[in-house]
């Protein structure tokens, strides 16, 4: 008996430790803060993140069972495992695209949408110092998923971007509920958690993701702070609307005939606040983009050349997906977002187009005047409206729900206030984005991808408004062409540039420039268009124009290269895509060597003097000048523009160019004295200081390193981020450029699609190649594949066919989809 | 003798099972093992088993691999390399086998 009962305890003993074992390894646990994934669930080699870890030559299934498909659809893979989708309609051809990008990007496009919709902390917790709560905060209270809604009941509405959306978020729903624990992306495994369902609202929330990186900055806040402590002379001479330097994108004086539409009403009057605030969200100044199209007249082929080249955050997975779609009436190839239907960058049979940001100020922030402290009425015209309380739900993980109160006006939703960002700020702004408004994209993206000359381009883009861009155009009928499309408010001189009076309806935008009244271009003289995100147009264009700020070096350096070559190859453009000439160091070095003193520099001073002395002003990989001139120039820009950095105060710097100038024009500005030191600066003794820092710098960063050199492409230590921004995913690459540099490649941001398409009549040829791959599983071969050629400025030359049997021995494999009945 | 045979049960039957359910099956598999086929030294049987299994089909995959997934997760964990998560997996799995199996060893037949 005894026996017995010690026996069944011992039994019971190992039972409930073998089960608490399981239990605690089958649970992802946070230590420290930081969320480990469940051990025995993650490194299970059977289900585990092992199972996502793919061998060489890894292959899909030649066939699958897929319900929903009306008819069959075929999908080609090359060797960089781009799919090419042969689909008998357009439903089963979006159905088709959502499955396939899910297969390659599932975990990609939710974890965007997510972040677009302020969802991060839902997965990851509230993060180091409440990081990813506040991030989340900051995206609901600038309205994203306002914005995306509204887009949304506009897409809905249009029977065939309905029909797009559906059938996109049909596609991705069947891969998803195929899907088990095992073959989950490795993200999901690692943070633990499953995809949800995906829904329409999320393509029009990828939408708005794009919309909020290219075109959601502003330094209205800014230029007002900036008014209040400097003046508005000061702010004419550090912030002028335009720097006078380069070639704007259309430059056709006199020709704009047409009548402008104009406001009527007194303008707004200056503002005289001073706005205690850190903005969350700034504008980085380092993503641009460039495109350029090449008219026959001026190619060694005599077919139109063009070029595409977007410059983004470089991440892993990669920000685009490259894809064909065919079906009737439709044969397109280039860049899609997953998560969004359609081609957004790319080419078909008859024309190619690219985009660039337009820059344009699509922002501006209003002061509300609220009744009394309930928030519940504000003034706007003489009377008391009311506002609208809409509460945020925060799910965060691990903790229990966080709910936010977020006040909307007419003008938009009010983002920092008495509970975020609360800071010493006295005045309420509501925030308003053009990305607020209804639009439909999608009708754009449907018909541009079905264009086949320049009047259904213009007619494509006739539907879209925002994020304002430049599409470059070019066509197998010899045309080319560039259009600035979005849409942008009717402004007069300074409106916009500074918050506004919240509590006149006329203060708002009363009026849109119409689409035809657009800045663009056909076929001009030069034989070439052109954009870099600089200043749009010649100054007799009758509208006013401003921004955060306009690229003043690429646009000119591209330029210049095509200007001079009338038998333009396709090579021509890579080497030009890749081009690593610094046009500002060859502007500014021989002015800031001029400023020093060569008796008095210490030894390494000496060393660098030599070095950038001797410097061919070109960014390459093992350029020690570039690394010197980089270092001084960053060096520099704090020490002018210090009394613009101040706690809880939004200011911003001047643009690169315009401090330039200042250099040269006014050396003895009050900005040029460093505040932390007693005596008065001028301009050339911040050079000085600056040059003395910088060589101290890379003299630590050569002791650092151990080495006696210092390679820019070292110095600069690019890398390609991990979405999760988790280092052992990240890539860290040696690459040459930097920002204002053709090859745009900073230490984080750079060309993230280089596409090169020769429009010939006999066929349509396209070159491309991106800092990435299109499999989002770092355990696949086609993660990276494309980064080492993209390093190299090499290309891949695109597979585009009409049939699938064009393929041949281009393709690695193929997979039937076959409508299960 | 019985000691090899019971850790070949359990490895061909944890092999067996984690091809259908999710990876406590290996649990079972240990359990059985130590249920059915009894050694003097249970807890050992299990543990080498699942620990044995779960190395070779790691080692299988890296064999095979394209990629250095398993040497960036070892970085996450912030271990100097993929031996070490090896190592690590190892011993996980050979716990909750060796526990399984000792568990299994445990039960009483009624005569």
């Amino acid at each position: 008996m005894k026996a017995t009962s010690v026996k069944v305890f011992k039994f019971f003993s190992g039972f409930f430790l073998t089960l608490i074992l399981i239990v605690v390894l089958d649970k992802s646990w946070v230590i420290n803060g930081n969320r480990l994934p469940p051990l025995g669930k993650f490194l299970d080699p059977f289900h585990g993140f092992w199972h996502n870890i793919k061998g060489k030559n890894d292959r899909g299934p030649a066939l699958e069972k897929i319900p929903g498909l009306i008819q069959k659809v075929t999908v080609i893979y090359d060797s960089i495992l781009i799919p090419h989708i042969f689909a008998g309609n357009d439903e089963d051809l979006y159905f088709a695209q959502g499955y396939v990008t899910a297969t390659h990007r599932l975990w990609q496009m939710e974890f965007q949408t997510h972040a677009a919709a302020g969802r991060v902390s839902e997965i990851i917790g509230t993060g180091k110092d409440g990081f990813v709560l506040n991030y989340d905060r900051t995206q609901r209270r600038l309205g994203m998923v306002y914005g995306a809604e509204h887009t949304l009941e506009e897409v809905m509405t249009n029977p065939l971007t309905k029909m797009m959306v559906e059938r996109y978020t049909q596609g991705i729903n069947q891969y998803i509920n195929s899907l088990h624990y095992h073959d989950l992306p490795f993200e999901y495994k690692l943070l633990d958690y499953k995809p949800e369902a995906w829904t329409p609202l999320k393509c029009a929330l990828l939408l708005k993701n794009m919309a909020q990186t290219l075109c959601i900055g502003d330094k209205d806040m800014e230029m007002t702070n900036a008014l209040k402590l400097f003046g508005k002379d000061m702010v004419d001479l550090l912030y002028p609307d335009r720097d006078p330097v380069g070639d704007p994108i259309v430059d056709n004086p006199g020709t704009w005939n047409f009548n402008a539409v104009t406001l009527h009403g007194i303008p707004p009057a200056l503002p005289k606040d001073l706005i205690n605030l850190k903005k969350d969200s700034p504008s980085d100044p380092n993503l641009g983009s460039n495109n350029w199209a090449v008219s026959g007249s001026k190619t060694k082929t005599g077919s139109p050349l063009l070029c595409g080249d977007p410059h983004l955050l470089l991440t892993l997975p990669s920000i685009w997906y490259a894809i064909q779609l065919n079906a009737p009436g439709i044969n397109v190839m280039g860049a899609s977002l997953p998560g969004a239907p359609a081609v957004i960058i790319g080419f078909n049979d008859s024309i190619a187009w690219s985009v660039t940001n337009a820059q344009r100020d699509l922002v501006d922030w209003f002061s509300i005047q609220y009744q009394n402290k309930t928030r519940e009425k504000y003034l706007l015209d003489n009377t008391w409206v009311e506002t609208r309380k809409v509460v945020e739900t925060f799910s965060v993980r691990g903790e229990s729900a966080l709910y936010d109160t977020v006040i909307y006006t007419n003008w938009g939703p009010v983002t920092y206030d008495q509970n975020f960002h609360a800071e010493k700020n006295q005045k309420d702004y509501a925030f308003r984005w053009i990305a607020h408004d209804t639009s439909n994209e999608f009708t754009a993206f449907y018909n541009l991808n079905r264009a086949r000359n320049h009047a259904e381009y213009m007619k494509a883009l006739d539907h879209f408004s925002a994020p304002a861009q430049n599409f470059v155009f070019a066509s197998t009928t010899g045309d080319i062409a560039m259009r600035a499309q979005g849409k942008y408010p009717v402004r007069r001189k300074d409106e916009g540039k500074f918050v506004l009076d919240g509590s006149q309806r006329s203060n708002g935008w009363q009026a849109f420039i119409p689409n035809e009244q657009n800045v663009m271009h056909k076929n001009p003289a030069r034989g070439f268009v052109s954009s870099a995100n600089q200043y749009p147009v010649d100054s007799t264009y009758p509208y006013y124009i401003n921004a955060t700020h306009y690229e003043a070096y690429r646009n000119r350096r591209i330029n210049q290269v095509l200007e001079k070559n009338n038998s333009i190859t396709v090579k021509d453009l890579m080497n030009l895509q890749n081009d690593n000439f610094n046009l500002k160091a060859m502007e500014s070095l021989p002015l800031f060597l001029h400023y020093l003193d060569t008796t008095k520099f210490t030894e390494a001073e000496a060393h660098a003097h030599k070095i950038l002395r001797s410097w061919n002003y070109y960014n390459t990989i093992d350029a020690e000048g570039a690394s010197y001139y980089e270092a001084w120039w960053d060096n520099l820009m704090p020490l002018i523009w210090d009394e613009l950095q101040r706690k809880n105060l939004a200011l911003t710097n001047p643009t690169t160019f315009r401090t330039l100038e200042l250099i040269k024009e006014r050396p003895d500005l009050i900005f040029f004295d460093v505040r932390r030191t007693p005596q008065k600066e001028n301009a050339g003794d911040v050079i000085r200081q600056a040059f003395s820092l910088s060589v101290r710098g890379i003299l630590d960063w050569k002791t650092s390193h151990g080495t006696q050199t210092v390679p820019w492409a070292d110095y600069k230590d690019s890398y390609i981020t991990s979405l999760l921004r988790i280092e052992p995913l990240n890539i860290h690459i040696r690459h040459g450029g930097n920002h204002d540099i053709v090859n745009a490649n900073s230490r984080t941001n750079g060309p993230s699609w280089r596409m090169i398409v020769s429009l010939e009549k006999s066929g349509v040829k396209a070159w491309a190649t991106y800092p990435g791959g299109q499999s989002e599983n770092p355990g696949s071969e086609h993660y990276a594949d494309m980064l080492e050629r993209w390093i190299r400025g090499e290309y891949f030359q695109l597979l585009f066919i009409h049939v699938p049997e064009e393929a041949k021995s281009k393709m690695i494999y193929s997979t039937q989809l076959d409508p299960e009945r | 003798m019985k000691l090899i045979v019971q850790i070949l049960f359990i490895a061909v039957a944890g092999f067996i099972l984690e091809l259908f359910l999710p990876w406590w099956s290996i649990s079972l598999a240990a359990f059985a093992g130590g249920l059915f086929v009894r050694s003097s030294s249970n807890f050992a049987a299990g543990f080498i088993a699942i620990a044995l299994l779960w190395l070779l089909k790691a080692l299988v995959i890296e064999m095979y691999a394209a990629t250095m997934l398993a040497e960036k997760v070892a970085h996450i964990f912030m271990l100097p390399g993929k031996l070490w998560l090896i190592i690590v997996m190892s011993f996980i799995g050979g716990l909750v086998g060796g526990f399984s199996a000792l568990t299994g060893s445990l039960v009483e037949f009624k005569k």
